[in-house]
């Protein structure tokens, strides 16, 4: 079958005001909010799991390469298309399908936006915890895709901790269940599984989530320090004080500027690096707790503790952090992030490397990052317009990778593998570890009618890699 | 071939690989009442390969062993061809206390690893029933939690990376060292669990969390289980965000505090840990609702006692049936005034416990005074209880009598059983792994 035969099927699946094949209306779909780009051929709207499941099996006659994709907010290529492929929109599966108070959770169709999810909740003193910085507009099965993270997922976990059940149209084009509504099930857990595969198993079609309580009270400091290390150092010090905040966030001195200078958020212009901490709980709890983080701050050397005193001064400092990326936008045509991952006590050492990376290759990078959890995001300016610049930037988030590797850590925390970190699972798993997933992937995805070549390498990808690219500083170091 | 020819073949081979000194040629464990041909105690992940591969080459079976804490589970296997220890694993593989994290061999006790963090102030979340003797790899396998799993969540929450070798010999891997971390698939999810079937565990990473400096537990009394239920949504709609959340029926507290005054109450027991102020500050929304408190050794004891419900109740009566329950929140009290019906259709008497909080019920059935059960009343009570789960729950048979086990069916769950089946080709083709005992 071709190409134009499968989207005459599409239109009789979905409807005839369901599916884009016009070149222009095409480009919308060619990118996410990385760098790599692709046009599909054809962009489809489904409004149920059985349409999905019909448009799968179109595919896999057609052998034409399928891809779901939420708000496109991604930023590892995992809702890119291959050239001519088969892209699946939610935008019109965006209802929330039952809100359980009793149970405390929700079920949600996949395009349902993130952020909407905690404001439908709100009156009844819940929230949906997963919360990535693009929450305004990313959507809950890209959430359960990539297995995204947040800043509060310091204390509350990332979103396969707060997914309990999915459906699940698998690439057969069968429709299945995984979990429900209790915290748990027995047998192998396929919704643990499944959140994160990055659309390699199947496409969910409804999600099960828990609902948290808002906690009662809350105390949001702002760490000011005179450098990044001394903030860096205060990470593992917080945490080796017994406090578990539910968010810790780091901001270097350069990019705290930059923001401070697109929406005023209060940052203090002339810092070396500030922490963002969030506490939350009893109320007896926070307040000794906060005691005792403004302590530790100062014993490393903080030069100001501040406290938000109420609602709107909060709410200020995390617009300007999750403002970062777009405030970035006024002073570079393009940048360049990742989400590697360190053990916390080595934040100082990747901070460090970071920099002599960024002067090894002659480019400007800001840290604004998950310190707590050791999710770093370097974020490197650049121009598009500007090749060798590009491949300097290329190399440079590489440099950052293989020290995260070297140093026990990983390369994502947060965005996913997808098209972008492929080569490198290759430094992280060994082959044998990575023809153990692709197993699992052949079981349900073997024809890879679904998201191919994203996440797992191919056997070739890895033979090409071993043994290059070992960091040749740490090498030195024996580390 | 006779038996005898077959196991003296299989030792040589595993002489070959781990040395003669970690053999056991007819061993005298028995997994519900099966013998295994040779025990083996490997001593790396590779030599743990080098087995499998051998297993899948002839067919053998394997049943992969810890502390042998939980392997009266399941279903009688016709043939056990080689029992396989991971004692022997027990390396620390990272620590870092600043990082929060370990890294640690399957073999190691539970307790142990508790007793290695302890003296840096950090806590294992984990609190499995007999923590002297359960590994980190059967704890994994079995996917065994306790009291804390209200508070701190389970396994799935804190296991941070995972080291196995899968059915078919070869070495795997999922997550790492790092607390967030999204590369590749979530091994740690399947393996967590699986009971075995799907690899042998040979390490694994977790999360640790900050021990607390003082705790308290208050427990609330009340005439019916109902009640006690209402107790518990109370608490989950207040800003009280206790560590432990349990229900204790009145036989189970029997079981728990032999010595105590016989009282028919349903207790809810709730553990604390904080400041004085924070202590203040339940008793205040607790009210008249609190009936009294524990503290010092005797907290400890009882936590460690609601931990050993499972082996407790077994110990009391050997023939008990054992089931845990996984249900939404609101369906845990449905689910167990059908569990009471049920048993006393049959003659049952009913002990219960769990974390109602997050929707765990463990209920243990025995003979009730003066009656005299059959096989049939075990295997009618189990169908039963399937027939009359409600959709989103699950539920697993823990232990079951000997004559009666073979004839029920362990597991109900929502999850698509086909999906399983295909997470168990890709990893365990040959049906290598506790074959014949945990069947879908």
């Amino acid at each position: 079958m071709s190409l134009s035969s499968a989207i005459t099927e599409l239109h009789s699946i979905a409807g005839h005001d369901a599916v884009l094949d016009r070149p222009e209306d095409l480009m919308l779909y060619e990118y996410d909010a990385g760098v790599r780009k692709s046009t599909p051929g054809a962009v489809v709207f489904p409004q149920t799991a059985q349409q999905i499941s019909a448009i799968m099996r179109v595919a896999s006659a057609a052998r034409i390469p399928v891809v779901a994709r939420g708000a496109g907010t991604g930023l590892s290529g995992g809702a890119i298309s291959q050239a001519g492929g088969i892209v699946i929109a939610f935008s019109r599966m965006n209802r929330i399908l039952e809100v359980d108070v009793d149970n405390q959770c929700a079920v949600v169709q996949p395009g349902v936006v993130n952020l909407q999810l905690s404001e439908r909740v709100a009156h009844l003193g819940l929230y949906f915890a997963p919360d990535p910085s693009s929450q305004k507009a990313c959507t809950i099965g890209g959430n359960v895709a990539e297995n995204s993270g947040g800043p509060h997922t310091l204390l509350h976990g990332v979103t396969v901790n707060h997914v309990t059940g999915v459906e699940v149209v698998l690439p057969s084009g069968e429709i299945v269940q995984y979990g429900g509504k209790a915290a748990d099930s027995y047998g192998y857990d396929m919704t643990g599984f499944f959140v994160g595969s990055e659309c390699t198993i199947g496409i969910t079609t409804a999600i099960t989530v828990k609902l948290l309580r808002k906690p009662e009270a809350i105390a949001t400091l702002l760490g000011i320090f005179e450098t990044v290390d001394d903030a860096a150092r205060t990470v593992s010090a917080i945490t080796a004080a017994g406090i578990t905040p539910a968010a810790l966030e780091m901001l270097d001195g350069w990019t705290l500027r930059t923001i401070e200078a697109f929406c005023h958020a209060g940052f203090p212009l002339d810092a070396g690096a500030v922490l963002l901490i969030e506490l939350e709980g009893l109320r007896e709890a926070v307040e000794e707790q906060a005691i005792a983080v403004r302590e530790v701050c100062l014993n490393q050397k903080a030069r100001e503790v501040r406290r938000a005193k109420d609602e709107d001064e909060r709410a200020l400092l995390w617009k300007g952090r999750k403002m970062a990326f777009a405030a970035l936008g006024r002073v570079s045509p393009s940048y360049y992030t990742q989400d590697g991952v360190v053990p916390r006590s080595k934040i100082p050492g990747v901070l460090q490397h970071i920099g002599d990376t960024a002067k090894k290759y002659n480019l400007i990078i800001g840290n604004v990052f998950h310190a707590g959890d050791g999710n770093l995001h370097p974020l490197i300016l650049f121009d598009m317009r500007d090749a060798d610049q590009f491949e300097r930037v290329l190399c440079a988030s590489r440099d950052i990778l293989q020290y995260c590797i070297d140093v026990g850590g990983s390369i994502t925390g947060e965005h996913g593998v997808g098209m972008e970190k492929r080569d490198m699972m290759c430094q992280l798993f060994t082959n044998e570890e990575l023809d153990v997933m692709a197993s699992l992937r052949n079981q349900f995805n073997g024809d890879e009618i679904l998201n191919p070549e994203k996440m797992l390498p191919t056997p070739r990808m890895c033979r090409e890699i071993s043994g290059a690219s070992r960091n040749p500083v740490l090498a030195q170091e024996g580390m | 071939m006779s038996t005898t020819v077959v196991a003296t073949r299989v030792g040589r081979e595993l002489s070959a690989i781990c040395g003669a000194d970690h053999i056991a040629e007819a061993p005298p464990e028995r997994i519900l009442g099966c013998a295994p041909s040779v025990s083996v105690r490997p001593g790396s992940a590779e030599e743990i390969a080098a087995i499998l591969r051998f297993a899948n080459e002839n067919g053998l079976s394997v049943v992969p062993a810890g502390g042998f804490t939980q392997q009266q589970g399941g279903k009688t296997p016709a043939q056990i061809d080689v029992l396989l220890y991971t004692t022997r694993l027990t390396a620390v593989e990272h620590y870092d206390a600043a990082d929060l994290t370990v890294g640690i061999g399957a073999g190691c006790k539970v307790a142990q690893l508790c007793s290695t963090i302890a003296k840096d102030g950090l806590l294992f979340a984990a609190d499995p029933p007999l923590w002297e003797l359960a590994t980190i790899g059967g704890l994994l396998a079995t996917g065994m939690t306790g009291p804390r799993r209200h508070g701190y969540g389970g396994l799935r929450d804190y296991c941070i990376g995972i080291r196995f070798v899968t059915g078919d010999g070869r070495l795997g891997k999922g997550g790492g060292r790092v607390v967030k971390n999204v590369a590749g698939y979530d091994m740690m999810k399947l393996l967590i669990g699986s009971q075995g079937t799907l690899g042998i565990i040979t390490g694994a990473s977790f999360k640790l969390f900050p021990s607390p400096r003082q705790t308290r537990t208050f427990v609330a009394v009340f005439s019916t289980a109902a009640e006690a239920l209402d107790f518990r949504h109370r608490i989950l709609r207040s800003p009280l965000d206790p560590v432990c959340l349990e229900l204790v029926s009145p036989e189970a507290h029997k079981l728990l505090v032999p010595a105590s005054p016989a009282g028919a109450w349903w207790s809810i027991c709730l553990r604390a840990t904080g400041s004085d102020a924070v202590l203040a500050r339940y008793r205040a929304e607790l009210g008249s609702a609190l009936a009294r408190e524990m503290e010092g050794e005797n907290e400890v004891g009882f936590w460690r006692k609601a931990a050993d419900f499972v082996p407790l109740a077994c110990e009391h009566d050997p023939d008990s049936l054992l089931i845990s329950f996984a249900a939404p929140l609101q369906d845990v009290q449905p689910v167990l005034a059908t569990v009471e019906e049920i048993a006393g259709t049959h003659g049952f008497s009913l002990a219960a416990i769990g974390r109602v909080g997050v929707g765990h019920l463990l209920v243990s059935l025995s003979a009730a005074v003066g009656r005299q059960l059959t096989k049939t009343d075990f295997i009618a009570t189990v169908s039963a209880l399937r027939d009359r789960l409600p959709p989103d729950a699950s539920m697993t048979v823990l232990h079951c009598p000997p004559e009666a086990c073979d004839a029920i069916s362990q597991l109900r769950t929502p999850t698509h059983l086909d999906s399983m089946r295909a997470v168990k080709r890709a990893l365990d083709p040959k049906d290598i792994l506790n074959r014949g005992r945990f069947l879908f």
